[in-house]
Parts: C-alpha cells; structure tokens; sequence
C-alpha cells in the first residue's frame, strides 16, 4: 500500500515542475486537475481503518477539486480567453530551475521536521509542501489572471495535502466546509474573470493597476 | 439562540436576492433589529450553544457580536437613507460619483457578510473560525465591487486574491497547531478552548510556527503591514456603508482569530515569543499608515490608513498583554464605533462634493453642518483625544509598555502616533474648513444619513466615562490570559 502511495505522490510531485513549465492555460489546468485527484485519493491509502462514509467523503472531494472546479476553469478559458499564454514575469527556465531548488528544500526540511509517527509515507510532506509553494509561485509569477486563479487552487490543493498528516479522525464535516469555502472562493474569482473580460477585453492583470498612492 | 443569529440573516440574504428595493430595504433593517435583539439576549443569558465542538460563547467573541449587531443596526439605517439619496441624486442628474448598479445583490450580500460575521464570533473550532473568517471575504466581495466600474472591480480582485490567499496561509497555521497537538500525543477537540486547556502539552516548535502562521494570514485580513496593501483599495472603492462594515467590524472578525491563537501562546508559556511577534508588526502597521496618511489625496483611503493604524496599534496592545491587552480591547470597541461613523460621513460627502478627491471638497462646516459634527467629532475621536473611549485605550497601552520597559517601542509608538495626528489634521482642517470649489451641494441631510453617526460615537462617548459593569467584567475575562489587569 505504502509504495502506491509513494508511486502516486512522486507524479503529484513531477507534475508540479510541469506546471511550472507550461506556457498554455489548458496544460496548467491538467495538472491542476490531476492534484486534484491525487491529494483527494491519498487519505484513502493511508487511512488504516477506512469507513463507507469516509469513502464516501473522498469520492465527493475528488469530484470537486478533480472535476468540477478544473472544468469550470477549462470552460471559462474556452469562453472568454483569446490568449492563452501564462504571461509569465518569470521566466520558464527559471521557474524550472526555481521548482528543483523547491523540491530539494523541502526534502531537506521534511528530515528535520518532527511529524506523528501516524505518518507513514516519506513522500507525503515535501510534495505537499512543494505543490504548495510551486502554486504561491504561479500565483506571483503570472500575470493571467486564470494562471492566478489555478495557482490559488493549486496552493489549496497542497493545504489540503498538508492536513492529511495528522489524524483527521472525525473531521470530514470541517473538511466538507472549507472544500465549500473553496469552491465558492473559485466562482467568484471566475465571475470576476468575466467582467474583467467585459471591462478590459483581456484577462491580464497589467490592466489593474490604477489603485495606487 | 446561537444557530437563529446566524441563520435568519442568511435566509434573509437569501431572500434579499429575490425581492424589490423597497422590500429589501425594510427588511435590512428589521434583520438588523432582529440581530441586535438577540445578541442583547445572548449577552444577558450567555446560553449554551449547540455543538459544543464547533461553537462557544466567549467574553472576546461577545465583545465583537455586540458591536457587529449594534453597527449593523445603525448603519441598516443609514443605508436606506443612502441609497435613496442616490436614487433622487442620480435621478436629478447631477455629475456624480458612481452609484450602486445591483441593489438587490448589496443588501443580500450585507446580510450574508452579518451571518458570516457572526458565524466569526460565535466560532470555537479552529477549522470553523476560518471557515468562517474565508466566508465573509466572499460574502463581502460583492458589496466592494458594488459600482461595477474598472477600478471597484481591481479593488474586489486584488482583495479576494489577497485575502483568500492570506487566510489559506493561516489554515496551513490551523493545521501545524493541530499537528502539534498529533506530536505532542494529545486528543482533544480541534477547538481553541479545548487546545488552551492542554497547552502545555503541545509540542512548541509545530505551535511557534502554527502562530507564526495564523498571524501572517488572519494578519493579511487584519490589515497589518505589510500584508495591508489590499485594504485601501477596497474600503475606498465600496459604497460607504459597506466600507463602514469592512473598517468596523470584518477587521475585528480577523483580530479574533489572532487574539485566540495568542491566548493559546500564553496559556503554553510561549507569550513572549507571541507578543514580540505582534509587538513588531503592530509598529510596522502604525509606521505605514503614517508614511501613507501624510500624503493621501482621496479621504477615504485616508479613513482606511487610519484603520491600519488601529489595527497596528491594537496589535502592538495585544503584544504588550496585561493592561496594554486591556487597551488594545478599549480601542478595538471604540475603533469600530467612530471608524464607522467616519466611514458613513464620507458617504454624506461623497454625494455631496460628488468626488472622493480632499481637493475637490472644503468649507464643509458651512456647506453640510450635520456632517461635519459627526465629521469632526469622529476625527477628534479616532485621533485618540477625550472625550472618546480611544484615549483611555492608548493610555492604557503606553502606560503598560512603560511598564513593562519596551521603552524603545513605546517611543516609536508615541512618535508615530504624533505623525499621523499632523497628516490626518492637515487633511481635515483643509476639508472642513477650507475654500470649496462649489458651493453647490448635492445632498440633503436627512435624519437617517446623521443621526446613525451620531449614535455611534455618543456611544463611545459615553463608554469613556462610564462602563455597564458587565461589559468591564466581559472584558477583564476576555483579557484574563494575557497577565490580565494588575
């Protein structure tokens, strides 16, 4: 069981260097969608006594964050991007070179940190923690405003990866909230895409840049 | 008692959606009686809440469901008032600044921002508080994009993004301190009630980075520099009353989460090393907001630097604990009383310059007089002068920093304090006293548009010299943790 789990994390892991080297929205999307299936399934694995509701609980987080949220994503683009370039500040190569050096830390980190010895896969840890900073990254270093939107989810993504560590026991209510929360977080950013598209007939956030001293 | 306060304003957000102006005013009000009416109630009789895991009642949170339900109630008031003066402003065809385009959708999303708000206060889990605290930046982006123009609508941007993505860093901190409670080999509830208790036997390193965490993110919502930069944007460009409930209560809501947390500090004996914390960012924020205010144009955004400054001084008050946490609760109440009522009298003003440009007002003594009363008094208040609560407040917080020998501190503290004072004064003698381009005006003060500023800051006149017993002993419980009051 240990080593599936391990096999999965390492593509959840990879696939964030491919993030960070796309230059295309759809390409990002992809690989928002496969994290989001991956962190919805590893609880599953790692859960040593897994009930129907908690499966039943899984199966629904990974619809949300591996269906619904990368396909009204995928829609929005198809609706109103013209462009479909990331605009990146940073560029590609560096943002390669950035996510080894990411990857590095936090292996390195995950030895000096004191986790529960629930945790039991040596992956765990630093692909959550690298999902998370690869999607600050994009969030910081993209100019589109849907490269933004899929480095937040990313970044929630790797939250929710982080939580798994520690026994969650009885907390799928809480859990149920915020995967709420960030579903709605998500619809309102892509209404606000929209009427950015109306205003600005673009959704580059150079435009949105009057307010200041 | 606890599950209605939280769901009739919902429901009647809901409804708001659905029904005419006129219907949808009337009821912003009589939810927001209904909401005061109960937390009176809830106040007196202190009942047990359902879920005991998920929601308790706390002194520091009826402290924050007091004034959230008395400001509601004022500023339903007032916003009926204002947007009727809109309607008849637009109507006439006057040059204006922008009005609100969906009404429907800016009562309903006020009510939903009080449910969240309240759901805010009434939280005891960990996960709930921030489930919560995310629901009220998504319940009030709607009100700040409000006037559907490019800028509100970089305002609402930079704001969800900005805030969604600073309160996810403070889950990521939720959840190291739940950690810590996994390392420190300890099951309890994930609430901080429960977790205070067994402080002592979390581990202190995943806490010390869970706090670091929880403040950098509830911080961001806060308004401490420098995670500040999205809240002058957007209490400028939301329609008044929203800015109004955004600088008086929502920053309060995000000071919740980091007061709790630093309970939790000082219950695991970790208090130093939280309160230098909050100590360096408090004075980041009051320094800020003084660089900013000097130099302002718009005074709105000057309202909103002013807000940082509290939020920094409240901060820098919590950090000091003891009497100075005592203070920093003071100014936290009367922050949100005269705040608000600064934030509604901008409204006055800007229907009636029809501009948020300083230069394009002045000689508002003459052209609005109700205005400028509640306009001058707010500014003689928020400046921290008697007779207003803010300056027993400070007083209290620099007492305690020389107390405690944070002598350093408190003398940047003052200095700061001296600087905004001379910027924020500058501004307000050249708006209130100074030549007007125009003497037309465009509004008429109607009762409804004065007297809900007037209330609020005789309220904080009158909690300067006297305090209702239970309020003091709510505070002094709230503080209790934090060294409490010698």
């Amino acid at each position: 069981m240990i080593y599936s789990v391990d096999t999965i994390l390492s593509l959840a892991l990879l696939s964030s260097l491919f993030a960070l080297g796309s230059s295309r929205l759809p390409g990002l999307i992809k690989v928002v969608g496969f994290q989001g299936v991956v962190v919805s399934i590893v609880p599953i694995f790692i859960d040593h006594n897994v009930t129907s509701g908690a499966v039943t609980f899984y199966m629904f987080t990974m619809s949300i964050r591996g269906v619904v949220i990368p396909l009204s994503i995928y829609l929005l683009i198809r609706k109103i991007a013209i462009r479909r370039e990331v605009e990146p500040i940073i560029g590609y190569h560096a943002s390669l070179f950035a996510g080894l050096l990411l990857i590095v830390a936090s292996s390195i980190m995950n030895h000096r940190l004191v986790l529960p010895s629930t945790t039991s896969s040596v992956l765990l840890m630093p692909t959550a923690l690298t999902i998370l900073v690869t999607g600050m990254f994009i969030l910081m270093a993209r100019r589109n405003a849907i490269a933004m939107v899929l480095g937040y989810i990313m970044m929630e993504n790797g939250i929710y990866l982080v939580g798994t560590t520690f026994s969650m026991g009885t907390h799928h209510i809480v859990e149920f909230g915020i995967l709420l929360d960030v579903l709605a977080g998500v619809m309102i950013m892509a209404i606000m895409l929209e009427n950015m598209k109306q205003k600005f007939d673009d959704v580059d956030t150079l435009y949105l840049s009057e307010l200041k001293e | 008692m606890v599950e209605i306060i939280i769901l009739t304003p919902f429901l009647a957000g809901i409804i708001a959606f659905f029904i005419s102006k006129t219907a949808g005013r009337r009821l912003l009000v009589m939810v927001g009686a209904l909401h005061l009416t109960a937390s009176i109630l809830i106040w007196v009789k202190r009942p047990a809440p359902p879920l005991p895991d998920y929601f308790a009642i706390t002194p520091e949170g009826l402290l924050s469901l007091i004034s959230i339900s008395l400001l509601f109630f004022l500023i339903s008031i007032y916003s009926t008032g204002y947007l009727r003066a809109e309607e008849s402003h637009s109507a006439s065809g006057a040059p204006h600044a922008e009005t609100i385009k969906h009404e429907s959708v800016f009562i309903g999303s006020m009510m939903l921002f009080l449910s969240t708000m309240t759901m805010v206060t009434l939280s005891d889990h960990m996960m709930v508080m921030w489930i919560a605290i995310e629901a009220t930046t998504l319940a009030s982006a709607p009100l700040i994009y409000s006037h559907r123009t490019a800028t509100s609508l970089e305002a609402t941007w930079k704001y969800v993004i900005i805030c969604s993505v600073g309160i996810a860093v403070a889950l990521l901190g939720s959840i190291f301190i739940a950690l810590a409670m996994d390392v420190g080999k300890v099951t309890a509830p994930v609430s901080f009630s429960a977790i205070t208790s067994v402080a002592k036997e979390l581990d202190p390193m995943w806490l010390k980075t869970g706090f670091v965490f929880i403040l950098v993110g509830y911080g961001t919502k806060m308004g401490l520099a420098p995670m500040h930069t999205w809240l002058p944007d957007a209490h400028s460009e939301a329609p008044s009353p929203a800015s109004a409930l955004l600088s008086g209560v929502l920053l309060n809501c995000a000071y919740l989460g980091i007061f709790k947390t630093d309970k939790i500090m000082h219950a695991a004996g970790l208090g130093e090393f939280s309160g230098a914390i909050l100590m360096v960012f408090g004075l980041i924020s009051i320094l800020a907001a003084a660089t900013f205010i000097m130099k302002q144009t718009e005074y709105k955004r000057l309202l909103a630097y002013s807000s940082i400054e509290n939020m920094g001084i409240i901060a820098f008050g919590t950090g000091i604990g003891g009497m100075g946490a005592y203070g920093a609760m003071l100014c936290l109440i009367h922050h949100s009383l005269i705040k608000s009522s600064l934030f509604l009298t901008s409204g006055n003003m800007l229907i009636g310059y029809g501009s948020g440009l300083i230069k394009k007002t002045g000689n508002l003594v003459t052209l609005m007089p109700k205005s400028f009363v509640a306009f001058f008094a707010g500014f003689v208040g928020i400046s921290g002068f008697p007779p207003f609560g803010i300056f027993i407040g400070e007083f209290f917080i620099i007492m305690a920093a020389f107390n405690s020998g944070h002598f350093v501190a408190a003398g940047i503290f003052i200095f700061s304090l001296c600087i905004i004072f001379a910027g924020f004064s500058n501004q307000v003698m050249k708006i209130s006293f100074g030549p007007s381009e125009s003497d037309t005006i465009h509004l008429k003060e109607s009762a409804s548009m004065v007297w809900p500023q007037y209330v609020l800051l005789i309220t904080s006149m009158i909690l300067c010299f006297w305090m209702p017993d239970s309020l003091y002993q709510t505070i002094i419980s709230a503080v209790a943790a934090m060294g409490g009051v010698r």
